[in-house]
């Protein structure tokens, strides 16, 4: 723990049902952690009920392990991550504390669209990856493979995941090395997490063992000895020690990539050092609760020493916390320790103010990169307490969530007691309400899934003229649809108003922004961005804050359903302002403004949008018609069907609405042999002949009114 | 017809003869009290004084749905009332506008405002005042900090030896009114700057205040109830001067200062 050379930090991410869960628990097996015999049934990593029940990861959990490699003991902290897409948050939050992930892959299934998912979030943190195909005792045992036959699968394995890896670290200017994967390097590995037992080429040299030799062990059904002579968790073990940066080597390349302060300050030298004598640095990557502790933030420890009774500073919040104290985590237990220097993953209680995504500082300083993850919640669900004296309890626990989980957004609605969670899908809300009820002891009542929709404008408004209520205060501005490069690069947090100014002109100039538009931007609220093309205007300087409010709140309640806006391009072109302040205080100015962007907005012919998904569907032939028919039946559109091994993949997109209910849908329309995965696909344009009576439902819905501006007449 | 009547400064008695009559032969009486108030008299006063109803309307209610007021006004009397004068300060142009493009006629009846307060009961003289400025709550404006165009209203018109009229913010709503010796306190926090100023209280009642000082000393100082106002001399005249001795207790070293 003390000696950063020593320790990996690394996180296991893979596709739903890939083995993530169960490798982990084959390595705190082989580090004496868990019993031997139960390692692969006990899933020690998900901890929670419905994780047991559901046989899925669902929170990213923590666990350290020592291994000894080259006579030297090493400390590796490891971060179990859920493989199902609706916790992908999760997945995202963990890459931020470790410096290698171990990508999982079914040797049957082969890469899979999480698979991708997972190797962007991890190469997007500067994470380096390696390999490990798992399930490959079923090429043997099921499929019945050759030596040849299974090398030529392993090898398409590796050759699509590499294609992966290659794209993306194309354009990544602060990874010079190759980072694809190599059987030759030692950076792939192969075996069974369930029989436990795994090779890499650095193994066979050094056992003996060869790929003829293996078959013939799994088809003899003697796993036990394949386990004994060349154990998973030591082949897995040496390669995390082997190849994936320890902290020393990996913070002075992420920490430029994951920290926008002042790389000439102190506190950046002493966290691309690793010194735990500079400033204590710590980005909280996961907030949980202990019955007994109360809630626990876990991080990655960049600079500096975290010990009890330190007052901190969090980012986004006034004051500082005290720290109670620290720990580590030793198997799955959390251990307290006097000390957690620079490099480690640590465990510290009393940072009432964190949440995940937190930067924790011993000085005042820029916080880090707020971790992107870019799937916004596209579902909604409504909550309400069974009982009257359980509200404040649920309100509180709501809270708490959202805490545990950025990716969830709670609306609290103390009037009417019926709340709003938002999530990523189905089972993530799903998942969340059982929580409560369980966890905490709230009966509670959940309404039918809602899906989340947004307006966006379509083509270019005239200027609209917004007057302030006493008319004294007039603004003149324009709204366009944002080019969907601009749009993306502000989702990837390549644009923000949290950087300096020359790097988001650069960013934004880089996605096609022209050069006078990017020096003029004066904000950027959701996907939408503010563009001030005012000259020398008097007083405006001391009103923009309140220009901003009455606009964020436009963007916030689009003018059709008051759902938000995204991608628009605004522009305020000149105003006219009372001399004195008081006449054009809040409440001339934000009605002013919100008006004249919804007016805009509706001149630029504003549509509701809805989120999609990709669909893919894994099914033997002669249900390909059903499965097929399942998406086209949803509103949704087959793009591709092809055969992959011995099943038909169908792919094609559908919107989320309609998807709901699609599991058991497809199961039954499958008669249960289909297997599927669906990604959120963002958001698309509804046909104009949804758009009234959708919006009419939204509004009725929300209790508005049953009539939309005059001006809405284009669909 | 809609006619326009300031009450004048301070209670039910401060409005002019003519006022008192077109309240009293109207049709119907509609008042705000946003923009300021009449603090030595309630609305039953008010209603008692003039032995008519008296319909107040909050912001919305005037700026943003004026329709029945102008309807009415079409085809009877409506009066319009507020303290001070309709017309200054707060203007109610925008109304009077809204009833010239209905072709209802309009008529504006003067009341006595803090601008003439300012200058009558300070001595300071009217010709030298230069523009004028409000010193708004923290709430009432975005961010924290005191407004700039505060602070560059008073610069600009010192150096050009003008005086500035400050109005002290009120939030009707809250029933909440700035006191001078908060106004000179957070004027003083905000320039850097101690000079001279002259505090007004409760003009237009039977005991008004006139003090004047270094903003500093007023800010440690408490002059009772409300209405306050401010004003920030620019150079004086012996006149002025001697009136600001004479009638505020302005210090001899401050005055002298100022005299060009």
């Amino acid at each position: 723990m003390d000696n950063p050379e020593h320790i990996r930090n690394i996180a296991i991410a893979a596709h739903v049902d890939h083995g993530k869960t169960t490798l982990t628990d084959n390595l705190l097996a082989g580090a004496g952690m868990i019993s031997d015999d139960t390692a692969g049934e006990q899933l020690a990593m998900d901890t929670e009920e419905d994780e047991q029940e559901r046989g899925i990861t669902i929170d990213a959990a923590n666990v350290s392990m020592t291994h000894e490699y080259e006579d030297t003991n090493h400390l590796i902290n490891l971060i179990d991550t859920p493989g199902h897409v609706d916790f992908g948050g999760d997945v995202t939050r963990a890459m931020r504390a470790v410096d290698g992930a171990l990508v999982v892959v079914d040797a049957v299934e082969g890469a899979m669209p999480q698979t991708e998912t997972v190797l962007r979030q991890a190469l997007r943190e500067g994470v380096k990856p390696t390999l490990f195909i798992n399930k490959v005792d079923r090429l043997i045992s099921e499929l019945q493979e050759g030596p040849e036959e299974m090398q030529e699968r392993l090898l398409d394995v590796i050759r699509d995941v590499n294609e992966l890896i290659r794209a993306m670290t194309e354009e990544m200017d602060d990874i010079d090395e190759d980072w694809t994967v190599s059987v030759e390097e030692g950076t792939v590995g192969f075996g069974s997490a369930l029989y436990k037992w795994g090779v890499s080429m650095p193994s066979m040299q050094r056992t003996g063992m060869d790929f003829g030799e293996i078959i013939d062990l799994e088809q003899a059904d003697k796993r036990g000895e394949l386990h004994d002579r060349t154990p998973l968790s030591d082949v897995v073990l040496d390669m995390v020690c082997e190849h994936f940066p320890n902290p020393v080597d990996a913070q002075p390349r992420r920490i430029p990539r994951i920290w926008r302060g002042d790389a000439d300050s102190e506190v950046a030298e002493s966290m691309q050092f690793v010194d735990e004598d500079g400033e204590v640095v710590m980005m909280v990557t996961d907030i949980g609760i202990d019955p007994h502790a109360g809630e626990i933030a876990a991080g990655r420890v960049f600079s500096g020493t975290l010990e009890k009774g330190q007052e901190l500073y969090v980012s986004g919040t006034a004051g500082k916390n005290r720290v109670q104290s620290v720990g580590i985590y030793m198997g799955g237990e959390r251990e307290e320790v006097e000390r957690v220097p620079a490099g480690n993953i640590a465990a510290v209680t009393g940072l009432k103010d964190a949440i995940a995504g937190s930067t924790v500082s011993s000085v005042e300083m820029t916080p880090f990169e707020s971790i992107e993850h870019i799937s916004e919640p596209v579902i909604t669900k409504s909550v309400e307490a069974q009982n009257m004296d359980d509200l404040p309890k649920l309100i509180e626990t709501l809270q708490q969530q959202a805490k545990e989980d950025p990716t969830i957004q709670i609306e609290i609605n103390e009037d009417t007691g019926e709340h709003l969670i938002s999530g990523q899908g189905e089972l993530h809300l799903e998942v969340i309400g059982q929580r409560i009820e369980r966890n905490q002891g709230i009966p509670i009542n959940t309404g039918e899934p809602i899906v989340v929709f947004r307006e966006a404008p379509q083509t270019e408004s005239r200027e609209v003229e917004g007057i302030s209520p006493n008319r004294h205060n007039r603004f003149y501005i324009t709204v366009t649809p944002l080019s969907e490069d601009v749009v993306d690069t502000i989702q990837h947090g390549e644009a923000s108003m949290d950087m300096p100014e020359l790097e988001r002109r650069e960013a934004l100039q880089d996605a096609g922004m022209d050069k006078d538009t990017s020096q003029n931007v004066e904000h950027i609220h959701g996907t939408n961005v503010i563009i001030d093309d005012t000259k020398g205007i008097q007083h405006l300087n001391e009103t923009m804050e309140l220009v901003l409010e009455g606009m964020e709140e436009a963007l916030n309640d689009g003018p059709l359903a008051a759902e938000p806006v995204q991608g628009s391009l605004i522009r305020l072109h000149d105003a006219r302002l009372h001399e004195d302040a008081i006449h054009r205080g809040p409440a001339q100015v934000i009605p002013a403004t919100r008006q004249a962007i919804h007016n805009a907005l509706i001149d630029a012919e504003v549509r509701l949008l809805e989120p999609i998904q990709q669909v893919r569907i894994d099914v033997p032939n002669d249900h390909m018609g059903a499965a097929s028919g399942e998406i086209q039946g949803r509103r949704g559109r087959v793009d591709d069907m092809y055969q992959e091994g011995d099943l038909m993949v169908v792919e094609g997109v559908a919107p989320v609405d309609e998807m709901i209910g699609f599991s058991s849908d497809i199961r039954s329309a499958t008669e249960g042999r289909a297997s599927w995965n669906t990604e959120n696909a963002g958001f698309q344009v509804m046909a104009d002949n949804l758009q009234r009576e959708t919006i009419m439902e939204i509004r009725e819905r929300k209790g508005m009114k049953q009539e939309l501006h005059e001006a809405i007449d284009y669909f | 017809m809609l006619t326009f009547v300031g009450l004048g400064l301070y209670d039910e008695r401060s409005v002019t003869v003519a006022g008192r009559d077109a309240i009293r032969s109207a049709d119907r009486v509609v008042a705000e009290f946003y923009t300021s108030k009449l603090a030595g008299a309630t609305l039953d006063d008010l209603e008692a004084y003039h032995d008519t109803d008296i319909e107040v309307r909050d912001r919305a209610g005037v700026e943003q749905s004026p329709g029945d007021i102008l309807d009415d006004a079409a085809d009877s009397d409506v009066v319009f009332l507020t303290a001070g004068d309709t017309m200054i300060s707060t203007t109610h142009t925008d109304l009077r506008l809204r009833a010239h493009e209905r072709d209802v006629e309009t008529r504006v009846v003067h009341g006595t405002t803090a601008q003439a307060a300012a200058s009558a009961l300070t001595g300071l003289q009217n010709y030298r005042f230069g523009k004028a400025t409000t010193l708004p709550f923290e709430r009432s404006h975005a961010g924290d900090a005191l407004p700039q165009s505060v602070l560059d209203t008073v610069d600009e018109n010192r150096q050009r030896g003008l005086h500035t009229l400050v109005f002290l913010d009120i939030d009707a709503a809250n029933d909440d009114y700035m006191r001078a010796d908060e106004a000179a306190a957070r004027l003083v926090e905000a320039s850097d700057d101690d000079v001279l100023g002259v505090v007004v209280a409760r003009a237009g009642s039977p005991d008004p205040v006139v003090r004047a000082d270094y903003l500093s000393v007023l800010a440690e100082e408490s002059f009772g109830d409300p209405l306050h106002l401010l004003v920030v001399p620019g150079d004086l005249h012996l006149m002025e001067r001697d009136a600001l001795a004479a009638l505020g207790g302005a210090p001899a070293d401050a005055l002298e200062a100022l005299v060009v």
